[in-house]
């Protein structure tokens, strides 16, 4: 079954978190990431940042959060079976600092067709508590089979 | 907050020192629970073998972590990277070498920002797979 094409453009539910220290070190750690301006709000310091950062990928956590909206919603027909991640594209503004809040609203950026695929981009500014962006994630998941080709 | 390495001493073609990492059963769990992605076919053998594969494969975004921190190492500061967009295109098993590579494709005076190809291998019994290919990252340098 083909995705509904009428849902491009659609915004999903607000999600907002606290870049929390523990969560940066978890990620740091799985990620075999050992800069201590991941680590250490100090050594961040000492290198001149205002606090301890999170590796440039921990927005993916969030992008996660966010992406299961869009993949849950029945009304966009998404055989969650039939999907693989195709691309992942990161587009950041300055680094994320541990300690601050960040929001985004999600939405489908697109729905498009090539060959007997289909591909669904979702979208997600995400923004800190002043409404500065601070990075821009765009995922696209491909629906396989599910195209018109 | 800004790269170490000098635009002025980098050229395009140069590549970034290659970074290599056995993937590991115990890192991709750990990379299930830091990243919240729990999608069964990175942890459950059973249920990666109902979808065709031989066992349990890595997050793509973990592959993609990777590749990332090959890229911030050589820049020498996480703020540097300005941008990434990258396509997955091969799986990565468990116990298999990852190795990050990336080559310098161009350089903007005016912005010294450097733009790279980046791709990810993995050694599959003779055969060179690139999970991560046809890839870019944007660097914004000394």
């Amino acid at each position: 079954m083909p995705l509904n094409q009428s849902m491009k453009g659609k915004e999903y539910q607000p999600v907002t978190v606290t870049v929390e220290r523990e969560d940066v070190r978890r990620f740091a750690d799985a990620i075999g990431e050992d800069n201590p301006l991941f680590r250490d709000s100090e050594a961040a310091r000492a290198a001149g940042c205002a606090e301890q950062l999170a590796p440039p990928t921990f927005v993916t956590r969030m992008q996660i959060m966010t992406s299961a909206q869009v993949v849950l919603d029945r009304e966009l027909g998404l055989n969650y079976a039939l999907v693989v991640h195709g691309e992942q594209e990161y587009d950041w503004r300055r680094p994320i600092v541990v300690g601050e809040v960040l929001s985004t609203v999600p939405r489908i950026a697109d729905i498009y067709s090539k060959k007997s695929n289909e591909y669904l981009v979702i979208e997600a500014e995400i923004k800190d508590a002043r409404g500065e962006t601070v990075v821009i994630g765009r995922t696209t998941l491909i629906s396989r089979g599910t195209g018109e080709g | 907050m800004a790269a170490t390495l000098k635009f002025d001493e980098v050229a395009v073609g140069d590549q970034i020192p290659p970074l290599s990492k056995v993937v590991r059963r115990e890192d991709v769990k750990a990379y299930a629970d830091a990243s919240g992605d729990q999608n069964p076919l990175h942890q459950d053998d059973q249920f990666a073998r109902s979808v065709g594969f031989p066992g349990i494969i890595a997050h793509g975004m973990f592959t993609m972590a990777h590749v990332v921190k090959a890229v911030t190492d050589w820049a020498g500061h996480p703020g540097a990277l300005k941008s990434i967009d990258v396509q997955f295109r091969a799986v990565v098993f468990m116990d298999e070498t990852l190795v990050a590579r990336g080559e310098v494709a161009a350089k903007d005076e005016a912005t010294r920002r450097v733009r790279l190809m980046v791709w990810a291998e993995v050694d599959r019994g003779g055969e060179r797979v690139l999970p991560i290919k046809n890839s870019e990252a944007e660097v914004e340098l000394a």
